[in-house]
């Protein structure tokens, strides 16, 4: 076939077809609109644009350009037309780039070359070279007298941009440059640079106190540098470095190792400033440490980096001299020979001449002001409200009260007011009330009198308060006077001050004071200032402004009426637990008071609210402050905790100890508490907390049994549990079909009591399961597959057992050792039967437990008659807990007792449980051989 | 008082000089026969500190060695420092057997178990590890990792483990009951060593401060002010009969507090700089004192 077809030779163009086209072109566009794209990337084809395809593979045609890979086109290759004759002279074809380019590459280019249009041109630099390029080419259309291209670099026609032209204006000159002056520029830093350097050459010979130096210098050439800067020009300050060493002109010791140069400049600014030891930024050189210390002499490899763990801390150790000496040697010994020189041993000593011990100068110290012992570090201000409130000489005389009694409230609330605020509240409130009839006091109407009266006792009171400050020593005119009083004598029911119902004051009226208000406004304001000291909500602002509402309200009393809604967004039950919350904290603020009076009293200060209150949302609640460190941390510290720590068994083995979490699952996580892990347990497990129970009783047994088997059941358990509540109907069928266990009609009903049994233990194993908790036994975590296929069947079961179970309510042990047994043979002979759910399907079932049963093999197989007992407690597991201790002997012996095809079953069935134990399918896979071979061996014995 | 003195080790015996820099630690071994120094020079040494010879230089880290610890049969012993491994290294050949690597910062302090089976070192990384020297694994038996903070120090008994970090706490790892008990002492913990009886543990604090914990109750028993401990890990430790608590001071100066009234009962300037490390002859009153001067000094009564 092939090689007919070679055969064949082909001319001419083949037609391509319309379709063809299409497809192709279908194929760009989906290729543009990205639809493609969402195809995996080996099925993605690359197309240029007009959807052919590029690529092929390597070995189908590699890369295919041009035109089918050839550089002409469709017409072929059109030879450019070469004309040349004497008029018209061919010249050399100057070939350019963008002959050799393709469209894209082109588009690319001219991309790339971006240049700024004329009128955006700041500096004209594109329209001088593009008037430069013009006149260059009209120059060779007209030949000018002046030959060369002179006079067009002279005249270049290149207009003044607009952002000259405004810089101009603005007073900026050509050449300048047009940062701003105070701006670092980069001459000042270049500047600065060889000054430093400068300097620190310097100190090399001259090791004086160069910081000192430095800065000064710095201070002083500050300004000279910003003149510089001031005519700096658009060209670099050409910096001079001085010459300091002793090199020939011109060599330059660093000349092919820069990084050295700023080595040495880095050593030697950092012997400079030893005290300090500010990281100098040497990142830029190779070498340079990035800390002025080093640990001495010992260098870290070339591709290490260098960390700020190579530093050294121990700064008192100079070892100075161990650095390595480079080739600038020369310059050192002209040091020692130059008697003027300061020595480099004694700083700032010169040969002669001592440090002084003791210098004339020093700092003069003074001691802070003595603060007077009553002097109290707070500001009063006399402002104009104090002076307007001192009360007046001469008191006004004794009014009766108006007859009006609403009237004489308004007014004694008023005057307790106005007190409080000052005569300005009395004004502006005159003002405000100009036609109100109320207000007619205030305006020399009705009740002016008494008002006046009433105003110079308020003011008496208060200013009698501020002199005692705490001391509530009111006059006794005036105790008669108050609203309560007053207000008991005229029968009126106070409210309860500590208790703030909004709807108080929610009823209408256009003036309403509590009637409490005036009491509660003289009374000490003590308790105040202690609550805004502290902050118990500081964790919630908002409660906190909430809190310091309710201590004013308790103590001052005050217009409610305004904050009412504030609450409504709270719930009834909410607010009277904050209620409650503020009260206790109210409490434990006076408390915390009266405890530092008693401090202060002792006269050891101690911060009692640093102490630590803190109130939580959830309720008020001690806390330990960590903050208080001295004075407490002999009793907060040291704090023990506990938590589980879980040795690697490898640990164990090589410290010689048991494990204590031998067998055991991995531990939970440690916030965990018994609550948590009760609530966040899957169901699955809360229905199986007969494991826990199991795990109780059995170390509760004497201690003959190893603690290996326990956790061999710890695991097992849930299982035969679960088998015990949910076995399947299907197992029931079998059970009955089977000839081989004579008791197939017991078996139901036995069951149904083990899952009565069961049950049971469901409700006595909450109780034992967070006995074993607190004793520190986890709760075999439960494998999610597990209930999965007893799941299916548990309501069939179930509703089966419930029925049975009014048949036959009584319960016997015996019996139910049997059951346990036959349900055994039932289960084994299902998994002989049906092959798919045989070891192999059970072993992939109880993964968790893989290392547990691996090991409880190993026991197994170390000892005949532990594996004895184990059987025994696996069969056991399910029989009640309770009766275990007493009948596990003799249940034992019966089982001995009982057929020798059971007993084999029985056996057999415990083979089985192993494999449902090991996850490892490759185990169960020559299970039955060994298991076998075990039979035999125990039948012999 | 004068009696107490007399029993400490306060006369300087020997003068061990070859560590070229800081020295970072220096151990007795097993029996006090002989000490092991490093330092920052990256050298092991061994010598003879009762007759002032150098024996042997073990040469293979890579940064400073922080610490180091011989087996009781002096057979192998083990360092660590800047260089984030612990080498475990054969003390006649001089040979590293086995480096553990997985430490993410620089390890501070190493021990041997009682059986010389595993290795725990301390690191910056805030693990305690667990090298098992038995197998040629080269995986850490367990990482213990609940410290918040840099372990600067490890002390093992034959059944726990016991780490002081920088975030303040002591913490006992128990083996046998698998429980780990943190006593927080609220500042930074920089060296801890356990008395000889077993029921206490001095932590060395950044506070300037050692405080003797009861282990069982974890309870302060004791606090030794006097010395300057701020800012360098320097040690400390108890002397043989548990009467004496000895501390390094950060100048240069070795401390001796009563235990019980925690009275400074002796002190005398030991080096001109920071004493990094004590050391207590198990049997003897004899003391080995390192310095960031380069020096390890060997005092006798």
């Amino acid at each position: 076939m092939g090689l007919d077809e070679d055969d064949f030779v082909f001319l001419g163009t083949p037609i391509e077809r319309e379709d063809e086209i299409a497809s192709r072109k279908k194929k760009a566009v989906a290729g543009a609109s990205g639809t493609l794209k969402t195809l995996p990337a080996w099925k993605q084809e690359v197309t240029d644009e007009e959807g052919r395809r590029r690529f092929h593979g390597a070995f189908t045609g590699g890369y295919s350009a041009g035109y089918y890979n050839t550089v002409g086109s469709k017409e072929g290759w059109a030879p450019q037309s070469f004309t040349s004759s004497r008029k018209n002279r061919a010249g050399a074809r100057q070939q350019s780039i963008s002959d050799f380019l393709d469209e894209d590459e082109k588009a690319e280019f001219e991309g790339q070359s971006l240049s700024a249009s004329s009128q955006f041109d700041t500096f004209g630099f594109t329209a001088a070279e593009h008037s430069r390029k013009q006149a260059e080419k009209e120059q060779h259309e007209r030949p000018s007298a002046i030959p060369g291209p002179v006079h067009d670099e002279l005249i270049a026609p290149a207009p003044e941009s607009i952002g000259v032209k405004l810089l101009l204006k603005m007073g900026w000159r050509r050449g300048h440059s047009i940062k701003d002056v105070r701006a670092s520029s980069d001459a000042r830093r270049e500047a600065r640079k060889a000054f430093l350097a400068f300097s620190a050459d310097e100190n090399t010979k001259e090791s004086s106190d160069s910081l000192v130096l430095e800065t000064e210098a710095e201070t002083s050439l500050g300004p000279q540098f910003s003149e510089d800067i001031k005519f700096s020009e658009t060209t670099p300050v050409y910096v001079l470095n001085p010459k300091q060493d002793l090199h020939g002109l011109g060599y330059d010791p660093f000349k092919h190792a820069p990084e050295f140069r700023e080595n040495k400049r880095s050593r030697l600014s950092a012997s400079k400033e030893t005290g300090n030891r500010k990281p100098l930024s040497m990142k830029e050189s190779l070498f340079g440490p990035k800390s002025g210390k080093l640990a001495p002499g010992f260098g870290i490899g070339a591709l290490e980096e260098l960390d700020i763990e190579d530093e050294d801390v121990y700064t008192g150790y100079d070892f100075d001299q161990t650095y390595v000496i480079e080739d600038e040697q020369p310059a050192r010994p002209s040091n020692d020979n130059n008697t003027l020189r300061l020595t480099s041993k004694e700083h700032n000593v010169l040969p002669g001449f001592g440090a002084a011990s003791n210098s004339d100068y020093s700092v003069e110290r003074f001691a802070p002001p003595k603060i007077p012992k009553d002097f109290v570090a707070r500001h009063k201000f006399s402002g104009p409200r104090e002076a307007e409130t001192k009360p007046t000489a001469s008191a006004p005389p004794d009014v009766p009260p108006p007859e009006d009694k609403n009237l004489k409230l308004l007014i004694d609330g008023f005057a307790t007011f106005v007190s409080r605020c000052g005569k300005l509240y009395e004004d502006l409130s005159r003002e405000k009330n100009e036609s109100n009839q109320l207000f007619d006091f205030l305006r020399g109407g009705s009740g002016h009198e008494y008002y006046a009266r009433r105003l110079w006792e308020e003011q008496q009171k208060r200013s009698g308060q501020s002199n005692l400050q705490l001391d509530v020593k009111v006059l006794p005119s005036v105790q008669k006077m108050t609203a309560e009083t007053r207000g008991s004598l005229l029968g009126e029911r106070p409210l309860q001050k500590s208790k703030k119902e909004p709807e108080t004051s929610s009823s209408g009226g256009s003036f309403q004071f509590p009637t409490n208000l005036s009491d509660t406004f003289t009374k000490s304001a003590s308790s105040q200032e202690a609550a805004d000291a502290v902050k118990p909500f500081k964790d919630d602002p908002v409660k906190q402004e909430r809190f310091e509402q309710f201590l004013k309200e308790k103590y001052k009393g005050g217009l409610r009426t305004t904050d009412s809604n504030r609450f409504n967004s709270m719930s009834e039950s909410a607010r009277a637990q904050e209620r409650l919350d503020f009260e206790a904290a109210a409490e434990a603020i006076e408390k915390g008071k009266a405890y530092k009076e008693v401090r202060r009293a002792t006269e050891r200060p101690i911060d009692f609210l640093a102490g630590g209150l803190q109130f939580t949302s959830g309720g008020t609640e001690q806390v330990k402050d960590t903050g208080v460190v001295d004075m407490k941390s002999s009793k907060t510290y040291p704090k023990r905790e506990e938590f589980q720590w879980r040795p690697a068994p490898l640990l164990c083995k090589r410290f010689d100890l048991p494990d204590p979490f031998m067998g055991k699952p991995a531990a939970a996580p440690r916030a965990r508490n018994k609550m948590d892990s009760l609530l966040f347990l899957p169901d699955t497990v809360k229905a199986a907390p007969g494991s826990g129970a199991g795990q109780v009783s059995d170390l509760e047994e004497p201690k003959k049994e190893p603690e290996v088997e326990v956790e061999v059941e710890n695991v097992e358990r849930p299982v035969d549990l679960y088998k015990a509540i949910f076995s399947d109907d299907s197992e029931d069928d079998e059970e009955q079909q089977q000839p081989m266990n004579g008791k197939t009609g017991d078996g139901q009903e036995k069951k149904n009591e083990a899952a009565a049994t069961t049950l049971n233990r469901l409700i006595a194993g909450d109780f034992l399961e967070s006995l074993g908790k607190e004793l520190g036994f986890e709760v075999p975590s439960d494998t999610p597959s597990e209930g999965t296929r007893p799941m299916v069947a548990d309501i069939k079961s179930k509703g089966r057992s419930d029925a049975s179970s009014e048949t036959r309510p009584g319960l016997n042990e015996k019996s139910e050792e049997k059951r346990s047994s036959v349900k055994l043979v039932s289960e084994e002979e299902k998994s002989t039967q049906k092959g798919e759910i045989s070891p192999r399907n059970w072993s992939g079932r109880n993964d968790l437990s893989s290392s547990e049963s691996s090991g409880d093999e190993r026991r197994r197989k170390r000892s005949k008659k532990d594996r004895h007992r184990n059987y025994d407690s696996e069969s056991d597991s399910s029989s009640d807990y309770h009766k275990r201790d007493k009948h596990g002997s003799r249940s034992r012996r019966k089982r001995r007792e009982s057929s020798r095809e059971k007993r084999s079953s029985h056996k057999k069935h415990s083979k089985h449980y192993k494999t449902k134990d090991s996850s490892s399918s490759r185990y169960s896979a020559d299970e039955e051989r060994k298991e076998s071979k075990r039979e035999k061996r125990r039948r012999r014995d | 008082m004068s009696a107490a003195t007399t029993e400490l080790p306060t006369k300087e015996a020997n003068l061990l000089k070859g560590h070229e820099g800081a020295v970072l630690a220096a151990r007795f071994n097993g029996d006090g026969n002989y000490a092991l120094t490093c330092g920052k020079d990256r050298t092991i040494r061994l010598w003879n500190p009762h007759r002032g010879i150098l024996i042997k230089t073990y040469k293979s880290h890579g940064r400073e060695v922080r610490d180091v610890h011989v087996t009781s049969d002096n057979a192998k012993f083990c360092s660590c420092g800047g260089d984030r491994q612990v080498y475990y290294w054969d003390v006649s050949t001089g040979r590293v057997i086995r480096k553990f690597r997985g430490h993410d910062g620089e390890v501070n302090a190493v021990k041997f178990s009682d059986t010389s089976a595993v290795v725990v070192s301390a690191g910056f990384d805030r693990s305690l590890r667990v090298w098992d020297c038995r197998s040629h694994s080269v995986e850490p038996v367990q990482i213990i990792d609940t410290f918040l903070d840099t372990v600067m120090s490890v002390v093992l008994t034959k059944t726990e483990i016991i780490g002081g970090s920088v975030d303040g706490t002591v913490r006992t790892f128990d083996m046998r009951i698998g429980r780990e008990m943190s006593d927080n002492l609220g500042q930074l913990v920089n060296c801890i060593s356990i008395s000889n009886d077993g029921n206490c543990v001095l932590a060395g604090c950044l506070d300037s401060t050692l405080r003797l914990l009861d282990r069982t109750t974890g309870e302060l028993l004791q606090v030794y002010k006097g010395h300057i401990s701020k800012s360098f890990k320097t040690d400390c430790c108890l002397t043989n009969s548990d009467a004496h608590v000895i501390g390094g001071s950060e100048d240069g100066m070795v401390y001796f507090w009563d235990l019980v009234d925690a009275k400074v009962v002796s002190k005398f300037r030991a080096h001109d700089l920071v004493v990094t490390s004590v050391s207590y002859h198990p049997k003897e009153d004899c003391m080995l004192t390192s310095s960031v001067d380069g020096t390890v000094r060997v005092w006798r009564k």
